[in-house]
């Protein structure tokens, strides 16, 4: 296990002489294993960066244990293992990209020369050219985001904890960090990310967790998560005329009409498109596609979502 | 959580260790600092506008050091007592806050006072006294304590009167202070105005140290009183059995019972030579004023 | 704690502060404030080398002061508020690696520039010692390039650790402003924590004096190491004296950094 939290909880006491701590994340349990990539999501202030501080000792857990690479969350040892980049990155004004890089280097106890050589294959990597003699200072926020990428990997992590590791990229910028995820993973290093864009998460995750409101909505490999059942079929085609959306009405089939001319049957699981799919042909209509409805991650984590908004662990009596 | 606690203990131990070395430097160094340290800024203008508003506070904080400055002089055995930084730190406090009333009336006192209990600079207190008339004109105490210091320290009995006369003239005045002026003028200098001045000095004071040194003078006249009850009886003696080797002569011959002491304990000293009574320079009234000076 | 660590996070707290701008506008300041005192000993009638000197000495005194609250505020206060913290303790060092490589960051940066300030300082006198007539010479108290100055400038470096120590203190569980203040504060106090002592004589009401007595105690005793009267007046500054100061501002400095570091290690970073 590269990760293993118990129990893991964070009370947060707001205000000066607060009597009410706020549950930040409550009772998360969860596992990491190794060579995977886990996906951490939920809405904003769900407890995602939370968790993540809380595994990098930033924060204090109010109960329960968290455990990296087998040693208790905050052990030095672990982490020259691993590799973090924190939300919204932020280094120092006065140091170049290079410089940072090479401070960092030193901490991890780099030599020289790897560290010059390391350094110069990192910013490539992701992309930062001349503006690596910069202060950092003067770099954009996109651009900040790829320093950070670079300083994740330094010390060739076999862990790698990406807090929103796609936030304020452009979508060339998005897809560059995608493919470079992936090529970690494919080196054989563990990835858990977070982040609130899905579609990213279900590109690239083998398991995930959903966190709502500080509590575990739901765990566990993506494809199970996601119903492998159709749940139905749409049909598109084109050129259906009155007599053939008559005869769908009568089967209980209505058909909607999309811009553009095309018509739109939906077909419940139970049925199956084929026979439908030749009364229409033989009406005359061509068949633009046929395609089956399977539910998607938005789909499960709104579901999700919902059913913790019913019972909230935001405040505690 | 034991190497945190390792942490605490050697933090109690250094706060321990940092208030030692605190105290023993201020042991064995305390005049290097104190006397170096005090007197930074010489000008009363700028310590005015370094004070930056704070004026009064300053001021305050000069005269605490003047009032240190003096008993740490005073108290001082092994040093020579020049009281050197009085006069500048009172003119410092003056100078912030020049209703510091209670600063004049001190450098008053003690600038004058003759050394080992002060600088015996009369000129000084004369300069801070007229400085405090000019701050504040309506106050009858400087040209009364103006007064006093040309009767007690000068011997000035005219001037003194003068002073005297003006400060009954201003509010608030007591009503004592005319009659005083009149009589001195009349009388001169004896011993019975000297001390219904101090008398009435100890009896209106409300500070402490004024209170104090008001008793110490009315104790130097009664040593002055008692001194020449003692020459006169000397001279009875001389005339009737010659001089006398020492008291105990005067003893055993019956004429008194014991060594006459001093109001403050101390036996009187009798100079065989020429037959004259002082009072023991170990007194605490040693010196005595300067009436009776040969 | 690792040397090597603590290295590494000070000469990175150097190289940062060597590039802010604030220090060169400091030392630029303090250089002019020297090449000023030359004129206006001018006009001084005779007093003009104690003036150079008091002006010199106060000069890095109150720039370094300045130096030592500012950058020592943005050492973990910054750092904090702008979270670039984050990064750094994802690294392999340990808070308290942390607190004591800021630390000695600042003392080096504060080394470098109060030698420059002095070497400024020490040019003003050669010039205004080959300017001087012969006559005057001999007039002054302590000969104008006097080597018994650096005593004063080394006690004013460990009144600086002191602040330094002062400032990461407070910025570990404060805000920048907030540390800022509290820093300059205590050492205004600690300026007339002497005074504090000496209230017993003064005030009739011993529980005055008694909380005034452990006030002085715990404030740092910032007048003790002002020897600059002494120093410009020729006047000795015996060993011992500063042998004890060091030995003080070892222990304060202990205290403060230790305190520093207990409770960053464990902070929250929300």
């Amino acid at each position: 296990m590269v990760i293993r939290t118990e129990a893991l909880t964070k009370d947060f006491t707001t205000g000066f002489a607060a009597r009410r701590p706020s549950r930040a994340l409550d009772a998360l349990t969860i596992d990491v294993r190794p060579g995977e990539i886990f996906g951490l999501l939920g809405p904003n202030g769900a407890g995602k960066t939370t968790t993540l501080k809380l595994l990098l000792q930033l924060l204090f857990p109010t109960s329960g244990t968290a455990e990296i690479l087998g040693r208790p969350a905050g052990d030095v040892d672990a982490r020259r293992r691993l590799g973090y980049l924190p939300e919204h990155p932020y280094f120092y004004e006065y140091l170049t990209a290079e410089e940072l890089l090479d401070y960092f280097g030193r901490l991890f106890g780099i030599e020289p020369a790897a560290r010059r050589r390391r350094a110069s294959a990192l910013l490539d990597d992701v992309g930062i050219g001349a503006e690596r003699r910069l202060p950092l200072r003067k770099l954009s926020k996109g651009l900040l985001q790829r320093v950070g990428l670079a300083q994740a990997m330094l010390n060739e992590p076999e862990l790698l904890i990406l807090d929103e590791p796609m936030s304020g990229l452009d979508p060339i910028g998005r897809r560059d960090v995608r493919n470079l995820i992936a090529r970690l993973h494919g080196e054989g290093r563990t990835i858990l990310f977070s982040s609130h864009i899905l579609t990213d998460a279900e590109a690239l995750c083998s398991r995930v967790a959903i966190l709502a409101k500080g509590r575990l909505a739901a765990a566990g490999p993506l494809r199970e998560l996601l119903s492998e059942q159709v749940r139905g079929w749409e049909i598109l085609v084109r050129g259906l005329d009155d007599a053939g959306r008559a005869a769908l009405s009568a089967r209980g089939l209505p058909a909607a009409l999309l811009p553009g001319g095309l018509s739109q049957i939906l077909l419940p699981a139970s049925s199956r498109p084929e026979p439908v799919i030749a009364d229409l042909a033989a009406s005359g209509a061509s068949l633009v596609s046929a395609s089956p409805q399977v539910e998607t991650l938005e789909d499960v984590f709104l579901r999700r979502i919902a059913a913790a908004g019913e019972t909230a662990p935001g405040d505690l009596a | 959580m034991t190497s945190r606690r390792a942490a605490i203990g050697v933090l109690v131990l250094l706060a321990a260790g940092s208030a030692a070395l605190q105290a023993e430097r201020d042991r064995r160094y305390a005049q290097t600092t104190a006397g170096t340290r005090m007197l930074y800024l010489q000008s009363p203008a700028v310590a005015g506008r370094l004070a930056l508003g704070y004026d009064a506070l300053a001021a305050d904080i000069y005269w605490i050091r003047a009032v240190v400055h003096y008993g740490g002089d005073r108290l001082d055995r092994t040093g020579t007592r020049r009281y050197e930084l009085l006069a500048p730190l009172l003119d410092l406090t003056t100078s912030l806050d020049p209703q510091f009333r209670i600063a004049y009336r001190f450098g008053a006192i003690f600038l004058g006072e003759p050394p080992p209990g002060g600088p015996g600079r009369v000129d000084l207190a004369e300069r801070l006294l007229l400085k405090g008339m000019a701050a504040s004109p309506e106050r009858w105490q400087y040209p009364h304590d103006l007064g006093f210091l040309y009767y007690w320290r000068l011997q000035d009995h005219q001037a003194a009167a003068s002073w005297f006369q003006r400060a009954s003239a201003l509010p608030g005045a007591p009503e004592w202070l005319a009659p005083l002026a009149a009589s001195m003028l009349a009388r001169g200098g004896d011993r019975q105005a000297s001390r219904q001045l101090l008398t009435r000095i100890f009896e209106d004071a409300d500070e402490d140290w004024l209170r104090q040194i008001a008793r110490r003078w009315l104790l130097q006249l009664d040593a002055l009183d008692r001194i020449d009850q003692l020459e006169a009886m000397l001279a009875r003696y001389r005339a009737q059995a010659g001089p006398p080797a020492s008291w105990v002569d005067l003893i055993r011959a019956g004429w008194m019972p014991g060594v006459p002491v001093d109001p403050a304990g101390h036996p009187y000293v009798l100079s065989a030579l020429w037959g004259e009574v002082s009072l023991s320079p170990e007194s605490p009234l040693h010196p005595l004023p300067e009436e009776r000076v040969r | 704690m690792r040397l090597g660590t603590v290295h590494q996070v000070a000469v990175h707290v150097f190289k940062e502060s060597v590039r802010d701008r604030v220090l060169y506008s400091a030392v630029l300041f303090a250089g002019l404030l020297m090449a000023a005192s030359f004129l206006i000993g001018q006009l001084s009638a005779g007093q003009d080398l104690k003036i150079i000197k008091d002006l010199g000495l106060a000069a890095i005194s109150l720039f370094g002061v300045f130096i030592a609250i500012f950058i020592g505020i943005g050492l973990v206060s910054k750092e904090v508020d702008k979270r670039s913290i984050y990064a750094l303790l994802a690294k392999p060092v340990t808070r308290q690696e942390l607190i004591a490589g800021k630390f000695a960051g600042l003392a080096l940066t504060l080394a470098v520039n109060i030698a420059i300030m002095s070497a400024v300082f020490f040019v003003v006198l050669t010039y205004h010692h080959w300017t001087a007539v012969d006559a005057v010479r001999r007039g002054w108290e302590a000969p104008a390039v006097d080597p018994r100055l650096l005593v004063a400038v080394f006690l004013i470096y460990l009144q600086l650790l002191i602040v330094t120590a002062l400032a990461l203190f407070f910025s570990t569980f404060t805000s920048p402003l907030l540390a800022a203040a509290f820093t300059l504060g205590v050492w205004v106090a600690g300026h007339f924590s002497a005074d504090l002592k000496a209230f017993d004589e003064i005030v009739e009401a011993p529980a005055a004096s008694a909380l005034g007595r452990i006030l002085y105690y715990v404030l740092p005793d910032f007048s003790a190491f002002d020897v600059k009267s002494a120093v410009v007046h020729g006047q000795h500054v015996a060993a011992g004296l500063v042998g004890l100061n060091v030995l003080y501002a070892a222990a304060v400095i202990g205290v403060l950094l230790i305190a520093a570091a207990l409770i960053f290690s464990r902070r929250d970073f929300k």
